[in-house]
């Protein structure tokens, strides 16, 4: 393990790696890795299929380099594909079997498991490597006839629902890192909402990477039924390595007729350090299908981690009156990178669209917004709004808008407005003037910058993302 | 890239090279040419306007041979007193400056002197680089202010049928000059054919250029352009563009503001009906401090009409304090038509104000409903409101006569609304 | 409490002020009137300690030099700037911005941090004195404020944060005849035997209602003329003209 530079970045705090000893799949990426993987989850015969299928697809299929941060090339034979904490393979009943070292890590990340001390109101998956340690809150949610579980638990259980679902918004061979997604897949979360019910609780997936040369690819498959409503929260930490790391993960949500999805992400996995050695490259495939009519999917995400941050949380509006939300805040500090943005396909008639993205650069860094709104012929009287606003801070960074709109039809409308600018001098003299030192002033300038989105979040996310958004940028001014 | 595309490497040694270097500069674009074939929508400049495609749906067969460029007479506009320069068939045909100081203007066929060995990705420009012997040069000498207005006729000739022109123009205005030019474009050809322009336009300090490019009625034509232009210390470029009609039209518009203080303004405003596709381009890099862009792009679309707009506004680290403003705006009529755009903004610098809109939706029901209240019917209240829409760009031509001329034209691409 | 040396302030390459003196004890208040343009809004910025500036001279503040001092160790110390222009910062919510703002010069002061419910009762307290409507408090700073409202605003703060040594540019201008009495009424309540008071202002009215120890009247960046309360119904009277 090569994690002696620590202190390389103070401010990142969830930087500690737990000792615990674990067991790997062999390294590499092969047919044997992908058995093991389906083997050690005892997984039924379709599923291993379905990942062979993506396995062999995969062969034929190169890493995009489209986007605008480039990465060195990675060593794919060089990775574990699967590790779990020892004891963990089958998942522990009650939290009396975890190791007490986990419970603790994820005290010390905030996330209380034990029965006591648990969240109120958060119900929460948590995913250490490449398991599902612990979820709380479950029997509440059963009664319910709510399910939320590991996928890996949901792929024995409920194998119907997954069968019918997994792969439907993203394809097996929809790109290269959600094909790789879909062979080597090891654990997230998998959420159904029956008919008509409102799940009273937010459901939270709390993503943690803790061993080396390991790769993450978790997957989440989230199914709202008929006039049912979900709130799910996502976040990911991990410790500081010299390493880069790869995190590919697959977030697949179903809003059928009346249904409506509350997606939303803080992401702050390690950045790495200020001279750009180390950090998560996040390279994740979510995407949600709007398929009954009047369904609605929002995503709201919080990028403030993650050396290269590579995602496009997207909707597919086919049912009639459908709505699709982007809200995001991406912000990159040193040597970070952020290709970020949405599509938003329109193709159900009366169906409406909302992107508020805010992207905000400092240091060295890049931070990009790339879109597409596509509104189809028969997507008659859709609608469209964007909004686009960058922020930079000096002059060693970068901020970039590419958007892509089409408009096929003469009863729809798309507005896309788009700004850039630095931060108001003005504004910072205003703050200074009443006693904030600079960088409470920029914290509080650009947390104000980033309201709308904020705003979306749930309150147990919103505080913890407003504090993000102000240690993310400290040392970017002087 | 089925081979009826392929340009035989006989034809450049038909060309007149002067030199080994030319040659090879030519084979090597030709060779990419007929390595890459005519650009698809995989190519991602080429993304909104497939141009393989519609290559293959509207020709069998292309040819390179140069046409033959006899005309009678060329009908000169009468509107307003102007000089002016006849190209026909991309060919320097004939020339007049007799409002001005001959000896402050130049004029000759264009000669490629640059043979950068800089790789182009755009296989239009290298089949162009390959091909392209005719054209213009017209150079301004410093401290030179034209009195009138000088039109550059393009006149396409009745023979053309699946030929495909290539040429080359430059324009270079010396400091503290001033050039006035209309772009009028008069096609006789009844038949499909392809014209493909490489221009270059250099500004030096304190210059002033004013371009007008608009065509006479709608044709048959396929037209590229790309056009490359310098813009140094407080030199001001603007441009309107009125250029609906074709079947096909790109124009691939670079701007390079390399000198402090200098500016570019573009503006256009076409309405696009049956067959018609366009797109506009444009990369304004903005390289040296305090530079000032304006760009508003605005379409009506009609029928089967589509429209693109790619426009990128690029700053670079140094090019503090640059204002740069781009918008688009789109009418579409019909459930037919398409209007798509990519407002880019690649930006290096934080002291900068840049911004883009980009909208596209039905025409205004209320402002319809107003207008019928008021007693006229449908098709006339939209009729009106496309004029207004597309008005407020011409409105911003200074000259009066110039105004008039172009609106007029604007009136009966509407009429047959 | 303040003492201010020959001072000289330029910025891009434009001199503004041009060598002005001017001291202020402890309890004073003193009026600063002078032809637009005449630097009167830079004397404030530079007092408040904004970048940009030239600076030569001398700034002495209770005793110590301030030259060096950045905008926020100022504000933390006493000195509060009622803007001329107060800026609009969207979406940072007006409450809590001055909470912060006021924990930042209480810890200064070594003042325990305030917490939310007393600062909300504080807040009630003072917007009502100034006839401010407590739900504009939950706006976001300034935004879409009126004239008015904004320059009520600064009061508020000035109010909250209890500052020593108090500037207030053209605060009443854009006041209603109403809110400039309040304003007035709040200046003057604010007023006692420690705190002083620099109040940029076009108008006699103000300084009716405030009654100022001294007038000063600056004029292409330095002081011209000082007086006491005769000088401004002179001006007010006679124009910047006939005075130097
Ligand atoms: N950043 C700057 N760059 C150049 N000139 C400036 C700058 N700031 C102020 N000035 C000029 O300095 C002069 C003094 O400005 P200042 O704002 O101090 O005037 P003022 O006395 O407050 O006027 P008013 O009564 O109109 O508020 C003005 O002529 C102004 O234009
Ligand atoms: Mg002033």
């Amino acid at each position: 393990m090569k994690n002696e530079n620590i202190n390389h970045n103070q401010d990142y705090k969830y930087g500690f790696t737990t000792d615990i000893e674990s067991i790997k799949a062999p390294k590499g990426l092969s047919e044997k890795t992908i058995r093991f993987i389906s083997k050690i989850k005892k997984e039924p015969k379709w599923m291993l299929d379905w990942r062979l299928k993506a396995f062999n697809r995969l062969k034929f299929l190169k890493e995009p380099d489209w986007q605008k941060p480039k990465f060195p090339k990675i060593d794919y034979q060089d990775l574990y594909y699967y590790s779990a904490p020892k004891g963990m393979t089958d998942k522990p009943k009650n939290l009396n079997e975890v190791d007490p070292k986990l419970i603790e890590t994820y005290n010390k990340l905030g996330i209380p498991l034990n029965e006591q001390k648990k969240l109120s109101g958060v119900a929460v998956d948590a995913v250490f490597d490449s398991v599902s340690v612990a979820t709380t809150f479950k029997d509440e949610l059963t009664k319910k006839g709510i399910i939320f579980c590991p996928i890996s638990e949901a792929i024995q259980k409920h194998s119907d629902l997954v069968k019918k679902y997994l792969g439907s918004v993203i394809p097996i061979s929809d790109h290269y890192f959600a094909t790789l997604n879909s062979a080597v897949f090891t654990d997230g979360s998998f959420v159904y909402i029956p008919p008509n019910t409102r799940c009273p609780m937010e459901l939270s997936t709390y993503f943690r990477i803790n061993a080396s040369e390991t790769g993450q690819f978790e997957r989440t498959l989230i199914i709202a039924d008929k006039g049912s409503y979900v709130s799910y929260l996502e976040g990911c930490t991990a410790p500081m390595r010299d390493e880069n790391q790869l995190h590919a993960a697959n977030v697949e949500l179903i809003a059928l007729d009346d249904a409506e999805i509350k997606y939303s992400t803080v992401q702050n996995w390690y950045p790495g350090d200020k001279n750009g050695v180390g950090g998560i490259y996040n390279f994740v495939t979510k995407r949600g299908a709007c398929r009954g009519k009047n369904s609605k999917i929002s995503w709201t995400q919080v990028e403030t981690g993650s050396a290269i941050t590579w995602k496009y949380p997207s909707c597919i509006l086919q049912g009639d009156n459908s709505i699709g939300e982007f809200y995001s805040i991406a912000i990159t500090n040193n040597h970070q990178k952020a290709d970020t943005g949405t599509k938003m396909i329109h193709l159900g008639k009366n169906t409406k669209s909302k992107i508020i993205s805010k992207g905000i650069s400092a240091g060295k860094a890049d931070n990009t917004y790339r879109g597409l709104v596509d509104i189809g012929r028969k997507a008659l009287n859709s609608r469209n709004y964007t909004q686009c606003d960058s922020l930079l801070m000096g002059n060693k960074c970068g901020a970039h808008t590419v958007p892509y709109i089409k408009n096929k039809n003469s009863s729809s409308t798309i507005e896309h407005e788009a700004t850039t600018s630095k931060i108001n001098e003005e504004q910072l003299f205003y703050c200074n003037q009443r006693g904030l030192d600079q960088e409470e002033a920029v914290s509080l300038i650009v947390n104000g910058f980033c309201k709308d989105v904020l705003q979306q979040l749930p309150m147990e996310f919103a505080v913890e993302a407003q504090k993000l958004v102000g240690i993310s940028l400290e040392g970017s001014v002087g | 890239m089925t081979n009826s595309f392929q340009v035989n490497s006989k034809e450049i040694s038909k060309i007149k090279t002067t030199s080994k270097r030319e040659k090879d500069f030519r084979i090597k674009n030709l060779n990419f040419f007929n390595k890459n074939g005519f650009p698809n929508k995989r190519h991602e400049d080429w993304k909104f306007s497939d141009l393989r495609e519609i290559i293959y749906k509207n020709f069998k067969k292309l040819n390179t041979k140069n046409t033959s460029v006899k005309v009678k007479k060329i009908n000169f506009i009468k509107d307003f007193d102007h000089n002016y320069v006849a190209i026909v068939n991309g060919e320097l045909h004939s020339s007049n400056f007799k409002f001005e100081d001959k000896n402050k203007i130049k004029i000759k066929i264009f000669k490629n002197k640059n043979f950068s060995q800089e790789n182009e990705s755009n296989p239009l420009i290298c089949l162009n680089h390959a091909l392209a012997n005719k054209g213009y040069h017209l150079e301004i000498k410093d401290n030179y202010k034209f009195k009138k207005t000088v039109i550059i006729y393009n006149l396409f000739t009745k023979d053309l049928k699946d030929s495909i022109l290539n040429s080359r123009n430059k324009i270079k205005v010396g400091k503290n000059s001033e050039l006035h030019t209309i772009d009028f474009i008069i096609n006789e050809s009844k038949h499909k054919f392809v014209n493909n322009v490489y221009e270059n336009v250099a500004l030096a300090n304190n210059a002033v250029y004013k371009n007008i490019c608009i065509q006479k009625d709608k044709s048959q034509g396929y037209f590229h352009k790309f056009s490359k232009n310098q813009l140094l210390s407080k030199s001001k470029y603007s441009t309107f563009i009125f250029p609906s009609g074709l079947r096909f039209n790109k124009l691939d518009l670079e701007f390079n503001l390399e000198g402090k203080d200098s500016e570019c303004n573009l503006q256009s405003a076409s309405f696009l009906n049956k067959d018609d596709h366009q797109e506009i381009k444009t990369k304004m890099n903005h390289l040296a401090p305090n530079c000032k862009s304006y760009q508003r792009v605005k379409n009506v679309l009609s029928s089967d009409g589509k429209g693109v707009y790619q426009g990128k506004i690029y700053v670079k680290n140094i090019a503090q304090k640059t204002d740069a403003y781009q918008l688009s705006k789109a009418m579409i009529l019909s459930d037919n038509s398409e209007f798509d755009s990519k407002p880019e903004l690649e930006i290096y610098a934080d002291d900068v104000k840049c911004s883009h809109g980009s909208t596209s939706g039905k025409v205004d029901e209320d402002a319809i409903h107003y207008l019928m209240t008021r007693g006229l019917d449908k098709k006339e209240s939209t009729k009106l409101l496309i004029n207004g829409f597309l008005n407020e760009v011409i409105e911003m031509i200074k000259s009066n006569s110039v105004k008039n001329f172009v609106k007029g034209k604007l009136k009966k691409q509407i009429y047959g609304y | 409490m303040l003492e201010i040396k020959n001072l000289t302030a330029s910025i891009n390459n434009r001199d503004i002020l041009k060598g002005l003196n001017i001291s202020i004890k402890p309890g004073e208040l003193h009026a600063i009137m002078g032809p637009n343009g005449s630097g009167k809004s830079t004397l404030a910025n530079v007092l408040s300690g904004k970048n940009g500036y030239k600076i030569s001279g001398e700034i002495r503040y209770e005793g110590k030099d301030l030259k060096e001092m950045s905008v926020d160790k100022r504000a933390q110390k006493g000195i509060f700037l009622a803007f001329q222009y107060p800026i609009e910062i969207p979406g940072v919510n007006t409450n809590n911005f001055l909470k912060t703002s006021l924990n930042k010069v209480r810890k200064a002061r070594g003042e325990k941090e305030i917490d939310t419910m007393s600062f909300l009762k504080l807040l009630k307290e003072k917007s009502s004195e100034l006839g401010i409507d407590e739900k504009m408090m939950s706006r976001q700073l300034n935004l879409g404020f009126s004239g008015g409202e904004k320059k009520k605003n600064e009061i508020l703060q000035m109010k909250i944060l209890k500052p020593n040594f108090v500037i207030l540019d053209e605060t009443d201008s854009g006041l209603d005849i109403d809110a400039l009495k309040i304003v007035a009424n709040g200046v003057n309540s604010y007023r006692d035997k420690k705190k002083s008071f620099l109040v940029i202002t076009h108008y006699q009215r103000l300084l009716d209602y405030i009654k100022p120890d001294f007038v000063h009247v600056l004029s292409d960046g330095k002081i011209v003329k000082s007086g006491c309360m005769e000088l401004a119904e002179e001006l007010e009277k006679k124009g910047y003209n006939k005075i130097k």
